[in-house]
């Protein structure tokens, strides 16, 4: 019912806010606490306007991207879409950020599970990527998959490369790594990966596409679901996604203290 | 120091009716589940007292996703009043509570009259442990077809006075902003036994997608809540206030403490904190200390000195 103890309201100061492409950046911040109490799959609910402003009125949540304990920074990477994440792309070095974290529960990792696919779409690679640092960091076979709309992710590779040696990039218009989705490469390999722990992030028709393909096929899988959220700590019930309970049953979880990750075939996709 | 400062703390408590609360600073229902979550960013039991998300007899559901939608200076919901029941508040819930010393309002819903006296009868079991109970009069009554309680003033006293019966603890009505007619419901349930009003639930509104031409509700509306809608729950408890009925928690788009005391200045003897505590989880804590502040900076010793304050100087 009650997330940890852990979360806090927080201050830290940004120490990079890059951009990395049209509308994608990669911001750094300075924060012992998050570095020390935060786990893969969790993520920061951020203030994105100044101190006594109302607008935009919500904070905006965040998956952690990465974390380094030696100089205590963590990292957002994020898409301008809004009033928030334009806020955010403005905000420069020096300048003290508000958020709200550790939230939501960490991946659960299965003992025994040696080889995990990570399958990402779009920004949902970002919490991935954190995800598979710890995979990696715990010698697990680590193989990444990432679908983009065009080259917008191009620079994002020399990070991926820092991160897994195995990966796939996929392009719907081809301009950057193989033309197509990679749930398409994947329902005609499915065979290669049968012994995999799918772990997957990005647009609901992805994670759609992939609960079909792993329909009956026996394969973990996880899914890190995104929704609106309104406090970010269990609060306000708006979060809500439809998960299976029972046959032909239902019932509605919250994103950010139930989950993010969910077991993947028990969402409902209406 | 300054001679015009008073060395001594002001007196915050308020009353409302028989309820006794020793600040005026409450949280909204439904915006602060039950409290326990916010006690892990402040002392909740600091508050004047935790109204609870609205609970009705068994667990419902809730709404349809999407169930949020962010507005200018706003936000709206479409919630559905999804909650786990009232069995779950009271074996689950309420221990936890008790032992943070939290001053509780517990609010409480039906879908028909019967619904709301089956609840009763089941918090009468608690009532010493709760300081009063709040009855959302906003959701829709299925025995009127769908009708909002408080819509219908009559309604409401019979509904109250047969709550009354069995449950002696104080009871707060709790309001729309949506019916004209919210001061004869006010009036009625004086006269059904309600002690205090809560003054407003959320505004009705709703917003659409332009690409897929769907609402972006899946209830397609929702209730606005938040800044946007604080000139029009403060005009809505000065109009109540003027008419002297019951004393008025008043509500509504506070978002900092200045807000909060426009509210008691316009007749509130205590005031909800609602959204902001989505985005401020501290925020009971900071709109309280910035009343008491508020008080010590103009020398006023006791909270009452300006409720209703405006009146005075038309």
């Amino acid at each position: 019912m009650v997330l940890g103890n852990l979360m806090k309201i927080l201050n830290g100061e940004i120490l990079l806010n890059k951009k990395y492409g049209e509308n994608l950046y990669k911001m750094e911040i300075f924060s012992p606490y998050i570095c020390k109490n935060a786990l893969p799959g969790q993520f920061v609910n951020i203030k994105c306007c100044y101190e006594g402003m109302l607008d935009p009125l919500l904070r905006r949540p965040f998956g952690i991207y990465e974390i380094d304990k030696r100089f205590n920074v963590f990292t957002i990477l994020y898409l301008i879409k809004g009033k928030g994440t334009l806020f955010l792309s403005k905000l420069k070095k020096g300048e003290i950020l508000n958020f709200i974290g550790p939230l939501g529960n960490a991946i659960k990792i299965v003992t025994g599970a040696e080889n995990y696919l990570l399958v990402g779409g779009g920004i949902g690679v970002a919490p991935l990527c954190l995800i598979a640092r710890y995979l990696t960091d715990l010698q697990k076979n680590v193989y990444f998959m990432a679908g983009f709309k065009d080259e917008l992710f191009f620079s994002w590779e020399n990070d991926l490369i820092k991160i897994v040696r195995n990966y796939r990039i996929f392009t719907e218009n081809g301009s950057f790594g193989e033309k197509g989705l990679p749930t398409n490469f994947i329902r005609e390999h499915i065979d290669q990966y049968k012994k995999f722990n799918f772990i997957c992030c990005g647009p609901r028709e992805m994670l759609k596409a992939l609960q079909d393909i792993l329909q009956g096929k026996n394969i973990a899988a996880i899914a890190l679901m995104e929704e609106m959220m309104a406090c970010g700590i269990g609060v306000c019930m708006g979060c809500v996604i439809k998960i299976k309970e029972g046959n032909n049953a239902f019932t509605y979880k919250r994103v950010c203290s139930d989950g993010p990750a969910f077991n993947l075939m028990e969402v409902i996709f209406d | 120091m300054t001679e015009n400062i008073s060395e001594s703390a002001p007196d915050l408590s308020i009353n409302l009716g028989r309820i006794k609360l020793k600040n005026p600073v409450i949280t909204c229902s439904g915006t602060f589940a039950s409290g326990i979550e916010y006690n892990q960013f402040y002392n909740i039991s600091n508050l004047g007292a935790v109204t609870t998300k609205s609970f009705s007899l068994n667990k419902r559901l809730g709404n349809s996703p999407p169930r949020l939608c962010e507005t200018a200076g706003g936000m709206l919901n479409a919630i559905g009043l999804a909650n786990e029941g009232i069995y779950y508040f009271i074996n689950e819930q309420l221990p936890v509570l008790k032992n943070l010393q939290v001053s509780i309002i517990l609010s409480i819903f039906g879908e028909d009259n019967n619904e709301f006296l089956r609840i009763a009868k089941e918090v009468n079991s608690i009532k010493d442990d709760i300081v009063a109970v709040e009855m959302n009069l906003s959701c829709p009554n299925v025995d009127k077809g769908g009708i909002a309680f408080c819509s219908m003033p009559d309604h409401v006293e019979s509904l109250i006075n047969s709550v009354r019966e069995i449950l002696d603890i104080p009871l707060i009505a709790k309001l729309s902003p949506n019916n004209d007619n919210f001061i004869e419901t006010a009036a009625k349930a004086r006269n059904g036994g309600a002690e205090a009003i809560s003054l407003v639930n959320t505004v009705i509104g709703t917003a659409i997608d332009i690409d897929n031409f769907k609402p972006k509700l899946g209830n397609i509306f929702g209730g606005l809540s938040g800044p946007a809608i604080k000139p029009i729950a403060l005009a809505k408890v000065m109009q109540l206030a003027r008419e002297n009925i019951l004393p008025i928690i008043g509500m509504g788009g506070i978002f900092y403490w200045q807000d909060a005391v426009e509210f008691m200045i316009a007749g509130a003897s205590a005031v909800g904190i609602g959204t902001l505590n989505f985005v401020e989880v501290d925020a009971g804590e900071k709109i309280l200390e910035g009343i008491s502040n508020y008080l010590l900076e103009k020398n006023i010793n006791n909270l009452g000195e300006i409720i209703g304050k405006v009146f005075k100087k038309w």
